[in-house]
């Protein structure tokens, strides 16, 4: 019998597909057809006793798998089951030294609370009195000044009550204007509620194409041109004023014409 | 999943007071190191966020048409802490820990639920971050100036080193490394600008940590982080109805960015800025304003002081200035300022027939917390 360049190994290795492909045996005789019995026999003892050896083999590695993945399960599994989860002490212990540190944190805070508050109230007082007595040295050199400016006074009190009654004349016009301000704004913003619900009504078209002009043309329409503010554009508010009249009765001429 | 046994149990923990979430926080640490550097070293604050958050999330846990949209949120926030998917075992099982030391009548059947309740929760959480992840968790911005503008107030204009996209009005959260995990909100005073530049108004708070280093310790040259924008006062976009914006104090910072907006995108229309503050020399951003006013003819800006009687403004409260120079019963109307000054402002306009669906409002606490549930932003 021959097993091709393998023959008998000297270390024990695997008996491969290509081992057996190779076998040949041997013819017994021209009477009696077919392999040598002892060659045929010690082929298939190799044959059982290295698939024993596979099947031993394959069960240890079974088991390995088994034990890794139930290893890898329980690491994916996590946490949960860390070894061993803190102690109830040590969990005890941590909690006490965080709430030492909040407190050194917190008492850090207020103090800086404190300190800040109490430099800003002095700050505030010290700019209070300076600009008090600058407002006090001022009134004074203006008293000085009118006194200079009438040269001998005629009326002793004359300086002091013009400049009462500039003031209250400033007082009279800032309420004035202030006044004035709202009643046109209010005007206004009734006039463009009406004009613009009054078109509509009419003409749906027309409010749409006002809305499509370009910003700066519709900022220029309503505002007039040069205005720096809404309220102090006269211009424009002089141009509703026109139409005051007839604003109701033929809202959908040209207002301003 | 037996709601109402979950609900019971959480009561427990949550009527501990600070003791569950201490609990929670001490448990977490130990069995994972890693998670203590992404919170800040005080960690009252952070404490009494948890449970609250946890408590809004079990109150609804049977109506999941609201709790995805909020858990979703909660998600994408999270990623400026730096929260990663891995972060997310260790905390379920630092909840469930917790939840089982409060209980004396802790079951083997709790445990199944709650695992059950948190693994959802996460899981919806993670896919919420996991989908916000083609955008940064956060954007770095250089500060190119810091001008201090009154003893409390600096202006900062920083430059994100990414695209960072954000409306109007919005809010940024930001943190900067001088008092790390520490987010506060500020809203950006500019709409976008081609050269991404941000300008922010900080009013130093005492004793508040973050407000005051970004006024007396942040130069040029610092970095700050910036988290992803959140929708506050924003413009409505068709819309072109005159505005009437009231600030007061650090307000003014979102109405600008919306006077910002009208300038550059438009469409026109007249607005009316009134600014209100408690006295003269704290208008911190009255140059600037004034050269508004001078280049945009449709912009009118008016100053109210409070307590400042030697002052040639407007003198009261802003609420009445703003009625005084009234009516504004055509106007779109923006108020931001604090609580106190927004609710009179927002009732006198009330009165005067204003509809509410007209006025948007944002209150300004003295430290801006987050708008999210779980109150990210620690203070």
């Amino acid at each position: 019998m021959t097993s091709g360049q393998n023959g008998t190994g000297q270390e024990p290795r695997g008996l491969t597909p290509a081992d057996l492909q190779n076998v040949r045996f041997t013819r017994a005789s021209m009477m009696r057809p077919g392999y040598v019995d002892a060659e045929v026999d010690r082929v298939m003892s190799r044959v059982a006793e290295e698939l024993g050896r596979l099947y031993s083999e394959k069960a240890a590695l079974r088991d390995e798998v088994r034990a890794l993945r139930a290893q890898v399960e329980h690491l994916a599994e996590g946490v949960a089951a860390v070894p061993e989860p803190p102690s109830e002490q040590a969990v005890r212990i941590l909690a006490s030294a965080q709430l030492t540190a909040d407190n050194y944190v917190a008492e850090a805070e207020e103090f800086s609370r404190q300190v800040t508050s109490e430099a800003r109230a002095e700050y505030e007082e010290l700019t209070r009195q300076a600009r008090d007595t600058a407002g006090g040295i001022i009134q004074a050199a203006q008293e000085a000044a009118a006194k200079l400016a009438d040269g001998v006074p005629i009326r002793s009190d004359g300086g002091g009550r013009s400049v009462e009654e500039l003031e209250e004349q400033v007082a009279y016009l800032k309420a004035f204007g202030q006044a004035c301000r709202v009643q046109l704004r209010a005007y206004l913003e009734a006039l463009l509620s009406d004009v613009e619900t009054e078109w509509g009504r009419a003409d749906p078209a027309a409010v749409q194409a006002e809305r499509l002009l370009p910003p700066a043309q519709r900022s220029a329409s309503e505002l007039g041109a040069g205005g720096t503010t809404f309220v102090g554009n006269t211009a424009a508010e002089t141009a509703f004023e026109d139409g005051v009249q007839v604003v109701h009765s033929a809202a959908r001429s040209e207002p301003g014409s | 999943m037996d709601v109402a046994a979950m609900r019971a149990n959480f009561a427990k923990a949550a009527a501990a007071g600070d003791e569950a979430p201490l609990y929670f926080y001490s448990h977490l640490f130990l069995s994972h190191p890693e998670t203590r550097a992404l919170f800040p070293v005080s960690m009252a604050h952070q404490r009494d966020r948890l449970f609250s958050a946890l408590g809004d999330v079990v109150a609804r846990v049977d109506d999941v048409d609201a709790l995805v949209p909020i858990l979703q949120q909660l998600g994408r926030d999270h990623r400026k802490f730096g929260t990663v998917a891995a972060h997310y075992p260790a905390v379920g099982a630092s909840l469930l820990a917790t939840l089982e030391h409060f209980d004396d009548a802790w079951t083997p059947e709790l445990a199944k639920d709650w695992t059950e309740a948190y693994t959802l929760v996460a899981e919806v959480m993670i896919a919420a971050a996991d989908a916000a992840a083609e955008q940064p968790a956060w954007w770095e911005a250089d500060v190119v100036a810091h001008e201090r503008r009154t003893l409390d107030v600096a202006v900062l204009w920083v430059r994100p080193r990414a695209r960072f996209d954000h409306l109007a009005g919005q809010s940024v959260s930001l943190e900067t490394d001088l008092r790390p995990r520490l987010w506060r909100y500020y809203s950006p005073a500019n709409a976008p600008r081609p050269d991404g530049l941000i300008e922010l108004h900080v009013k130093a708070r005492d004793g508040g940590p973050v407000s005051s280093a970004l006024v007396r310790r942040v130069g040029v040259g610092d970095v700050l982080r910036l988290g992803p924008p959140v929708g506050h006062l924003a413009l409505d976009s068709d819309s072109d109805r005159d505005l009437l914006l009231v600030a007061g104090g650090m307000g003014l910072a979102p109405l600008k960015a919306l006077i910002d907006q009208v300038a550059r995108h438009g469409p026109a229309r007249r607005v009316d800025l009134f600014a209100g503050f408690v006295t003269e020399n704290q208008i911190y951003d009255r140059v600037q304003l004034e050269r508004l006013t001078a280049e945009y003819p449709w912009l009118t800006v008016t100053y109210a002081v409070s307590d400042d009687k030697t002052s040639s403004l407007e003198q009261g409260d802003v609420g009445d200035v703003v009625i005084r120079h009234g009516p504004w019963l055509s106007r779109e109307v923006f108020v931001a300022g604090p609580g106190v000054m927004v609710d009179d402002t927002v009732s006198r306009l009330l009165q005067q027939g204003i509809p509410r669906t007209r006025i948007r409002s944002e209150v300004f606490a003295p430290s801006r917390m987050g708008p999210s549930l779980d109150g990210e932003v620690t203070e």
